[in-house]
């Protein structure tokens, strides 16, 4: 893993063409060149110089099961609904839900999911679409969608049909420990596991840039195996700590949303699609006093400044 | 100039000759074309039923059709692409997939009329379809058709794509060469994620027209869903594409709990607003006609015609809201009238004047649903984990005295479908059969048997019996016992304690007809939804799903971390002790030193040295 980003010359000149005041220096090429290599911040070359982010894609899987793992799936749909209002349409988004929470026997609202106790929103809506469900949610098709290693009768909507100018959010909930996520109480899926299936991606060029987001008890631990370059990792606590549910909804009867998701989808709701937030005020949003655990976030393999980087995941 | 040959006013005329025939090609080509997409057709229509048990049956009925492919091409500018392709690729010429939630009530809500024979489907997917393959083919296009379904109506259909989900009935579903293949999944959950693909294959989606009453919560809350596509290919008639939604619904009305100053309880009143909470504000412009329909039962026309008032849509019992814009009388052999459907134009209503459907009862009433000639019911038997019984119940609902000649050699044919998952190992050569609770020999009673026994881990067991049972008989029950088999740790579900689930067996009666006749009807009033209703169609019902509890390895960690953990410290505290209390040879020395001293004693005595 080299230290020192390779310059993409290209990448600069645009950004320099675009300051009157600057092309003057075109004539110290040399000079600028040399600055570029020596500045830690500058953007890193894409393997493939015809690389440009022109697609987003989002992954959200929730992986468990059972009327009183409501939460998750509230965590997971108010993603949803976050990601499709600021513009990623259903064709980009895999949406994997473990158990069926909204038409559930037990559920006293059929068709609709709450992440609140005030019910002000109805995260199932009108129009969702839900591409892995029940038990189809497992260690096996989710590495497959990531790697896209599928049969071939199975469908494109079931695809993630990313290419090397793909931003992908992979967001995933449910219970955890150290190194692992359980799926459907069943098995587990283990950090290395996960770091495997990232660099096939890398190989295999199906993303640009790569965000995961955890939200499981000690959510930090999964990342620890990853080494790819261009992936970015929040997870909701770190080793040895809980992730928490935020309240409980007495009509329902179960916690209805865990903090960290409350507390991200509380920054997200102050954004609309033209909105100019950074990641880095993503996470200075978060309070560990709130959350009552740590956020964790893995920079180390993604190259550029985290004030430089627009909410890209969600608009073009 | 020169190179000009002929007089200026010929090419002139040639000139315009020409033009002339360019527009009339052009003519021809874009009539040619206007015809094609002209034959595509969407009619789209509501039908509203009250129930005898206080609750509202709606019955949504939308119909594509499409013409032959050779006509068109492929391009639609009505019918969804996405079905066309679905029979262009996999050669179907059949095709029925159901989602339900619920169980049709059949003791309430009728077992006899076409609503509950064609809408009454078992609880979860339901897929069958028949190919126009050779039968080599099949199981492989089956496979792919699966899975292409479940991509397109977010639903795990591709767990029938493996041999042990799926059967191939040659007579007991449906008369077939055995092109017809038949899966279903009984533990499948249907919500919102079904219904959005479903309706965005409608051109006006739920934006518009019909669909737009189907307020999500309303549609869930209900105590019987089901979706349906049905789609036939032919190369004549080209696609014709029906989806159905048929929910009953709890009208949340005050006056449902009033009392009439006659003593008895008043049926509730309800409108489209109670039920759907939105009221029909116009048409779906696409669409070739727009109905609703109120259907007024023989049980309530019964008593209308008692009470000595005419079956007008205001009468001593009842009132709709809106005048209807038709009344259709629907007669039975005995040309009596039977049923009654009220029918409104939603082109003569707009966002202005929106229409809402409703009823008024105005004295309380109390009537019966035509029922299916015998009730079937199924249920297991037995306990423990190594063995139980199917048992199935022909409960006598007392139609056949009414309809049938009530002489000796009377028999009333019933035919039995059942498929039964490998793991549940059925005991064929074990059916019993038993009538007015006595035992009768097999011959007696079963006329065709066809039986394809289950293979482990390969292929279900699938069953199509045909009954022949005496008109006079009260209760039927047949019996087959069954051992339970093993499941290889990988092969159980994450939540395995609940049970598993043996589908719905399908029982119809060949020789009742629930077709109906509205012979007064406009020969220009072409409904779909009546169509159907007047399609031949045999008595069908679906008996209950089975959960069967099989063995399960302990799955629960923390027993396993108990038990582990506490050998292990038995085992190291064990040996610690030993360890430390027991001295080895400490009760040799003990014992020696006995017999020493006691040699001793003797030596002494003796004057001896030991």
């Amino acid at each position: 893993m080299s230290l020192i980003p390779r310059a993409a010359p290209a990448a600069s000149m645009a950004f320099a063409g675009r300051d009157p005041a600057v092309i003057s220096l075109l004539k110290m090429l040399p000079l600028l060149l040399l600055l570029t290599f020596s500045s830690a911040a500058a953007p890193p070359a894409a393997a493939s110089p015809s690389a440009v982010h022109n697609n987003n894609w989002a992954v959200l899987v929730c992986t468990s099961r059972f009327w009183f793992n409501y939460r998750h799936m509230a965590n997971t749909l108010s993603l949803y609904r976050t990601v499709k209002r600021l513009g990623i349409p259903d064709e980009r988004i895999i949406l994997m839900l473990a158990d069926d929470m909204a038409c559930n026997p037990r559920n006293n609202y059929p068709a609709q999911v709450f992440n609140n106790e005030n019910h002000q929103l109805n995260l199932y809506g009108d129009n969702v679409e839900v591409d892995y469900r029940g038990y189809e949610v497992t260690v096996e098709n989710f590495l497959r969608v990531l790697t896209g290693r599928h049969e071939s009768a199975v469908p494109r909507s079931k695809r993630l049909l990313s290419d090397e100018g793909s931003h992908i959010l992979l967001y995933m909930t449910g219970h955890g420990g150290d190194e692992f996520l359980k799926f459907q109480d069943n098995e587990e899926l283990q950090s290395h596991d996960l770091a495997d299936a990232v660099k096939q991606m890398k190989e295999k060029h199906r993303f640009k840039e790569l965000l995961i987001m955890v939200d499981t008890c000690q959510a930090a631990t999964l990342f620890s195996q990853l080494q790819s370059p261009g992936v970015l990792a929040i997870g909701s606590s770190m080793k040895g700590e809980n992730s928490y549910s935020h309240h409980l909804d007495s009509d329902i009867g179960v916690s209805v949303v865990d903090r960290f998701t409350f507390h991200t989808l509380a920054f997200f709701e102050k954004l609309n699609m033209y909105s100019n937030a950074s990641l880095n005020s993503l996470f200075n949003s978060y309070d560990p006093s709130m959350l009552l655990s740590t956020a964790y976030y893995r920079m180390d393999l993604y190259k550029r400044a985290l004030n430089e980087v627009m909410e890209r995941y969600i608009y073009f | 100039a020169r190179a000009l040959m002929m007089p200026p006013s010929t090419a002139r005329r040639l000139c315009f000759l020409s033009l002339l025939l360019l527009l009339l090609l052009l003519a021809a080509a874009a009539s040619a074309t206007a015809d094609a997409a002209a034959a595509e057709e969407f009619t789209e229509e509501l039908l509203l039923r009250p129930l005898p048990d206080r609750k509202a049956l709606a019955h949504f009925h939308f119909r594509s059709s499409a013409p032959p492919a050779s006509a068109a091409g492929r391009h639609h500018h009505l019918f969804p692409k996405a079905i066309s392709q679905l029979v262009q690729k996999f050669h179907i010429s059949e095709l029925e997939l159901s989602f339900t939630q619920g169980r049709w009530n059949y003791e309430q809500w009728g077992g006899y009329d076409p609503m509950s024979t064609n809408n009454a489907k078992p609880p979860g997917v339901e897929l069958w379809a028949i190919f126009d393959l050779p039968l080599a083919e099949i199981d492989a296009t089956w496979k792919n058709l699966t899975h292409t379904l479940s991509g397109l109506f977010c639903a795990s259909i591709n767990f029938l794509e493996s041999s042990t989900a799926f059967s191939a009935p040659r007579w007991g579903f449906k008369l077939n060469e055995g092109n017809l293949r038949y899966g279903a999944l009984p533990r499948e959950a249907v919500c919102t994620e079904n219904l959005t693909p479903w309706l965005k294959l409608l051109p006006c989606r739920d934006k518009a027209g019909i669909a737009s009453l189907l307020y999500r919560p309303s549609v869930y809350k209900g105590y019987y869903h089901s979706q349906k596509l049905k789609l036939k290919s032919s190369q004549s008639l080209g696609i014709i594409l029906d989806q159905t939604l048929t929910v009953v619904l709890q009208p949340n009305t005050v006056s449902g709990k009033q009392l009439h100053s006659t003593g008895g309880q008043l049926q509730p009143s309800w409108s489209m607003e109670h039920l759907f909470s939105k009221k029909l504000s116009g048409k779906c412009l696409v669409s070739k006609s727009s109905r609703v329909f109120v259907e007024i039962e023989k049980g309530i026309v019964d008593n209308v015609d008692k009470a000595g008032s005419d079956v007008s849509s205001n009468n001593d019992l009842f009132v709709l809201s809106t005048a209807p814009d038709r009344s259709l009388k629907e007669l039975d052999n005995l040309e009596v009238q039977s049923s009654s459907l009220y029918e409104y134009d939603v082109n003569n209503y707009n966002s202005d004047k929106p229409l809402n459907v409703g009823i008024t009862w105005k004295l309380p009433l109390i009537w019966s649903c035509t029922r299916a000639p015998y009730h079937a019911s199924r249920f297991l038997m037995g306990s423990g984990n190594e063995r139980g019984s199917i048992a199935m119940s022909f409960l006598s609902t007392g139609l056949d005295k009414q309809l049938v000649d009530s002489s000796n050699d009377c028999s009333i044919k019933a035919v039995v479908f059942q498929v039964v998952p490998w793991y549940v190992k059925v005991y064929y050569h074990s059916l019993e059969v038993f009538i007015d609770g006595n035992s009768k020999a097999i011959s007696e009673v079963v006329d065709k048997i066809h039986v394809t026994p289950s293979e482990d881990k390969l292929l279900p067991g699938t069953m199509e019996m045909l009954l022949k049972f005496p008109c006079s008989m009260q209760l039927a029950t047949l019996t087959l016992d069954f051992d339970k088999g093993f499941l290889h740790i990988d092969e159980y579900p994450p939540d395995a304690n609940q049970g598993f689930d043996i589908p719905s067996a399908l029982v119809s009666f060949p020789e009742f007809n629930s077709s109906r006749s509205y012979p007064e009807a406009d020969p220009l009033f072409v409904s779909p939804l009546l169509e159907n209703f007047k399609e031949d169609g045999v008595v069908k019902s679906y008996t209950e799903v089975l959960l069967v509890p099989l063995t399960t390895p302990d799955f629960s960690m923390p027993y396993n971390v108990i038990t582990f953990t506490c050998t292990v410290l038995a085992l190291y505290f064990g040996s610690l002790l030993n360890a430390l209390r027991r001295r080895i040879g400490e009760e040799e020395r003990g014992l020696k030193k006995l017999l020493l001293g006691n040699c001793n004693l003797h030596c002494f005595s003796l004057n001896l040295k030991c």
